[in-house]
């Protein structure tokens, strides 16, 4: 999409006015949507529609070795595909530049023990760890990707169900390790301090939350904060561009209040969820 | 990768050394604790950098080029001429700008593959944005700037130190810019506050502790890197990984800023001497 | 000789005002002129205004822009077009070379439809020509539709060098044989940039 000067003009004057093109303020989020529990292969799974934003994210898992500098901790891996039926310009590699930025952004955000804690993931100490494969999807780009795709894998992950390890044996250098046949018997991970993303993009003087797509485009410069209860994880420019100090200390303040209203959000509609869907009589 | 036949291999079931390396909630506490008034363990102040040696014009073949060091922390940036983008169809306004930062595979304790992996990828990533708004990118529509960076030995703060040499690199190559651009980095482990951090304790900052025993609370922890633009005040990369609070940054905002001042005056006289110097060498000719 | 005034980029220079204009090497922003190369400040008197450039020291960084007059060798005919390299970009000679398209439409200013490429240009010929302006990616269309613009350096078919012996003609220096070329009247101007 391309904006010429006299849309961007009005764009820039709607902000001004606190009075976006679509009717918001500038502190203010496009209706969402989240669902869990959709995809059936997955562990664990979400889908997230923010306004004409779609993602979905696929949670599995898989036993690995730890690695040699974290014995004692799982693992994590973060893969975006941006498909091209997002947008035509993700064709080929087109949207590889993309995925990897947000992909390395997740990662950042979920470094921090305090924010994710891996060491649950641990099965044998130096020998043996659940490893995440949290992949995520773009179904449609409509604008404000960071955020939707930092909600879409907290529930994500909230929604994960890891198999429930009975015994582990060690047999010479092999590790054998019984995992319960019960396949409702899973272990939850401790989602509640997984951090949120908030991108703030300045319009002209301002600085609103949520761009649209063609806001980004009149946007001078936009900062991703991920916010981990009521702390910051995880801060970086998304785009070129540059920013004042005083608005740096502007956005990071505004990033850390709606971050943690957004998280105070997500987590009470994925506590009204139904733990399990109970399927079948016998259960 | 190709493997080292040449090495000898360890037995089957080796764990490495460093495993048996003390990295506990205690170790890392301890070794905070020890900076009696604020003396860390090379002498220095917690607010005081290391003295940096800049030099342009190293690489004769590249159009610009720069090496930095600080202490251990060496690093070699080269800036080619503009090349046609490619893999592209439409025409852009405004140029690019390619940056590769990759570790030599001897800069680190762990050697390096000779591909780029996850965080060299994320390093060019930072380096791209911060250098970006820092170039007049209009004045070569539809081309790209490349900018490799290799780091020959990593002791921390490489990040930072190759925006720096970036920008000397490419004001060196005539390409256009706005500003000169400067970048430091800040590690956090507590309230303790390290600028421009080696490499060890880069690392103490990216491990949580806890306050002590009894309470499960974590302190704040993380490393900020900032890219500014001197004359203009523009903060061009802000960059940060971690656990902090906001009062925090705040503070590491203002640190940042100032550290970022100190260094403008060596680039200038880099830059400076190198004018200087080709300005005679044109003259005699 | 004087000490030159050294800047760097993002140097304020001076203020934007009636009497000064900013020129090469600098840029305008908030009232106030800026440098935006590490070179030697330069100040040109023009018409009572003065312009403010700043000349880069080392080698200069250019890419081609319209109007500009380059130095091209030719590498590939067809009927329609041919390709060619540019290789300099008025006086400077560049380590990188960029593609450049002359179309049949562009070679000459008259005679349009009878212009056949294959009697105008070879493969291997150095041309003067013009930087038309861009409208697709990747390629810098050209034109030699002025007289001073064509061929400047040619070889025959036998490889010996040719001089121009009319507006459409040179001769082998060595066979003496006559091939058709659109020669290019060279002009003092472009004489002394080559010494």
């Amino acid at each position: 999409m391309n904006l010429c000067e006299a849309e961007k003009t009005f764009i820039l004057h709607g902000v001004e006015e606190n009075f976006r093109v679509d009717g918001r303020e500038r502190s203010q989020y496009r209706p969402m949507e989240l669902e869990t529990n959709v995809v059936a292969h997955a562990f664990g799974s979400s889908r997230l529609r923010l306004a004409n934003t779609d993602v979905l994210v696929a949670v599995k898992i898989e036993t690995d070795v730890p690695s040699v500098d974290q014995p004692d901790e799982g693992k994590i891996e973060f893969f975006v595909d941006c498909s091209a039926n997002a947008t035509p310009d993700f064709e080929g590699r087109g949207g590889e530049e993309l995925a990897t930025e947000i992909a390395n952004s997740l990662t950042s955000a979920y470094r921090s023990t305090k924010a994710f804690n891996l060491s649950k993931l641990c099965i044998l100490k130096g020998r043996k760890c659940w490893k995440l494969y949290v992949d995520i999807l773009l179904l449609e780009c409509g604008g404000n990707l960071y955020d939707a795709v930092s909600l879409a894998v907290k529930a994500a992950l909230w929604n994960t169900d890891i198999p429930r390890v009975l015994a582990v044996n060690l047999d010479g250098n092999n590790v054998e390790m019984e995992v319960s046949d019960n396949i409702h018997e899973c272990v939850k991970l401790d989602i509640v301090p997984a951090p949120v993303m908030v991108t703030i993009s300045k319009i002209g003087e301002q600085c609103v939350v949520d761009p649209s797509a063609a806001e980004e485009q009149c946007a001078t410069a936009s900062m991703v904060v991920a916010v981990s209860q009521d702390r910051f994880t995880t801060v970086l420019q998304s785009g070129s561009g540059s920013l004042h100090p005083s608005t740096l200390r502007e956005s990071l303040k505004l990033g850390l209040e709606i971050g943690s209203k957004l998280d105070q959000a997500l987590i009470e509609v994925l506590k009204q969820k139904p733990a399990k869907k109970q399927i079948g009589f016998l259960m | 990768m190709p493997t080292d036949n040449k090495r000898i291999a360890g037995p089957e079931d080796s764990i490495s050394y460093r495993l048996f390396k003390e990295t506990s909630n205690e170790s890392v506490l301890s070794k905070i604790n020890n900076l009696k008034n604020n003396i860390r363990s090379d002498g220095r102040k917690t607010n005081e950098q290391r003295k940096i040696f800049l030099k342009c014009g190293v690489v004769s073949q590249a159009k610009g080029s720069a090496y930095f060091e600080v202490d251990n922390t060496k690093l070699i940036v080269s800036v080619y001429d503009p090349r046609e983008i490619p893999k592209k169809t439409d025409y852009s306004l405004k140029g690019e700008l390619f940056c590769i930062f990759k570790y030599a595979p001897f800069s680190c304790p762990n050697r390096r593959g000779h591909q780029q992996d996850a965080e060299e990828k994320q390093h060019s990533a930072i380096m791209k944005r911060a250098l970006e708004s820092a170039v007049c990118r209009h004045e070569f529509p539809n081309f790209q700037v490349d900018v490799y960076v290799l780091v020959l030995e990593n002791d921390g703060s490489a990040l930072s130190g190759a925006i720096t040499a970036a920008g000397i690199a490419l004001a060196q190559a005539g390409i256009p810019m706005y500003d000169t651009i400067t970048s430091a980095t800040l590690a956090i482990q507590g309230s303790t506050k390290l600028l421009d951090p080696t490499l060890e304790e880069e690392a103490l900052c990216t491990i949580a502790t806890h306050k002590s025993d009894t309470e499960t609370g974590y302190d704040s922890h993380g490393i900020i890197v900032l890219a500014i633009l001197s004359t203009h005040e523009q903060i061009s990369e802000f960059y940060q990984l971690g656990n902090l609070n906001l009062d925090t940054l705040n503070e590491s905002i203002s640190i940042l800023m100032n550290a970022t001042k100190e260094i403008v005056p060596l680039v200038e006289k880099c830059l400076v001497d190198y004018v200087n110097k080709t300005f005679k060498a044109n003259g005699q000719s | 000789m004087t000490k030159p005034l050294i800047c760097v980029p993002g140097q304020r220079l001076c203020i934007l005002d009636k009497t000064h204009e900013s020129g090469q090497g600098t840029y305008e922003r908030q009232g106030y002129i800026y440098s935006s190369l590490a070179g030697v400040v330069d100040v040109v008197d023009k018409d009572g205004v003065k312009v403010v450039e700043v000349q880069s020291t080392g080698e200069q960084t250019l890419v081609p822009t319209q109007g500009d007059i380059v130095t091209a060798q030719v590498t590939i005919l067809t009927q329609d077009f041919c390709k060619c390299v540019i290789k300099c970009i008025g006086n400077t000679v560049l380590s990188r070379t960029y593609r450049g398209i002359l179309r049949r439409e562009d070679v000459c200013a008259t005679d349009k439809d009878r212009v056949q490429i294959y009697k105008s240009y070879r493969p291997g010929d150095v041309i003067l020509a013009r930087v038309l302006p861009i409208t697709e990616a990747h390629t810098y269309n050209l034109s030699t539709a002025e007289n001073e613009l064509g061929v400047v350096i040619a070889h025959s078919e036998h490889g010996y060098p040719m001089v121009p012996i009319s507006w459409t003609q040179m001769q082998c220096t060595k066979m003496y044989t006559k091939e058709l070329r659109k020669v290019a009247k060279v002009v003092p101007e472009n004489m002394n940039t080559k010494t």
